[in-house]
């Protein structure tokens, strides 16, 4: 049986499957058809009808229940998740495991097609080591420009080991940069 | 123990192949599975034997959220995995967000039979089940080589 408390390590595996043998926009839209609106459908519908409070309460349950390293929390006009520890990356990091090269994009693989579908947009960077931020906002407010500013002590942008290895930012649900640090 | 709501990602993926590609590539990406993901668990049953299979399912049951199934050892070269409750069609089905999940794909239960096939093809083990729906009963036989 194939069950969920080693789902991380055949989900990862299944993202190599799909890349080799159907190719790279395959997994893509495995990630925005079935993955943001099937699996997570209970995300979508939270998100649909309740918006920002949607958000909070999707994530708030679900890393909760993975025991996630996490902060969140609900602006007046934005929703933000700062992670600290990812359970899903941890999980390979800790076994060793890499079969798809870029694991953490799967995140935005299936956020943004729900954001794009309720109409938010997504700021994000994340730097391959199991730390990222997220801030959701409604995709008519004001355009950030850059990244947003550091948002309290509780901001990953503050630790020591933020900076490392590759990070991949969007803004605005665009991907902007992914570069060395 | 997992979040259960991992098994949607599995059931939503069945249904992902199967929807765009056709049964066969369901099949064929099992049958991948099986046969490349899951060889060191395939090398570990040979190495461990009989006691190293009822050891893994026992456990692995046991970190499944809301199943209800017993592991047994009728003798030396046999284990037999009695799924009483599976956990995945259970949590499909009555979980709090079921309600807004498609049911267990039509060929659920199949994966357990493929993918453990595939596993154990290079090895001296032979699988068999029967059952399924929800309750099935699994059996691990070392064959004489």
């Amino acid at each position: 049986m194939i069950g969920v408390q080693d789902f991380i390590g055949t989900y990862d595996w299944t993202f190599e499957y799909l890349r080799r043998r159907y190719g790279a926009a395959a997994l893509r839209e495995y990630w925005a058809r079935s993955i943001a609106f099937e699996s997570q459908n209970h995300a979508y519908v939270l998100i649909r009808d309740r918006g920002l409070s949607g958000m909070a309460e999707y994530w708030g349950h679900t890393l909760d229940s993975e025991q996630a390293g996490y902060r969140a929390h609900l602006d007046a006009d934005f929703f933000r998740i700062d992670m600290y520890a990812c359970p899903s990356l941890g999980y390979l990091l800790r076994i060793g495991q890499s079969c798809y090269a870029d694991y953490c994009q799967h995140c935005m693989g299936w956020i943004k097609p729900i954001m794009d579908r309720c109409g938010f947009v997504v700021d994000h960077e994340h730097n391959h080591a199991g730390q990222c931020w997220w801030e959701m906002r409604a995709a008519d407010s004001t355009p950030a420009g850059d990244a947003p500013p550091l948002r309290g002590e509780h901001d990953v942008r503050h630790l020591p080991g933020w900076r490392q290895a590759r990070h991949d930012l969007w803004l605005a649900s665009r991907l902007v940069s992914r570069k060395l640090t | 123990m997992a979040h259960g709501d991992f098994y949607f990602t599995l059931n939503a993926t069945w249904y992902h192949f199967s929807d765009r590609w056709g049964a066969p590539a369901l099949i064929e990406y099992w049958q991948a599975l099986g046969r490349e993901y899951l060889q060191p668990l395939a090398r570990r049953f040979e190495t461990g034997g009989p006691e190293e299979v009822a050891r893994y399912w026992s456990a692995y049951f046991a970190a499944e959220p809301r199943g209800d199934v017993q592991v047994t050892q009728p003798d030396a070269d046999t284990v037999v995995v009695d799924v009483r409750v599976c956990p995945a069609i259970r949590w499909l089905r009555e979980s709090p967000a079921a309600a807004v999940h498609r049911p267990p794909h039509p060929m659920y239960c199949q994966h357990c039979r493929t993918v453990t096939e595939a596993m154990l093809a290079d090895t001296s083990y032979r699988f068999e089940l029967e059952g399924g729906d929800g309750r099935c009963r699994q059996v691990f036989t070392r064959e004489k080589r």
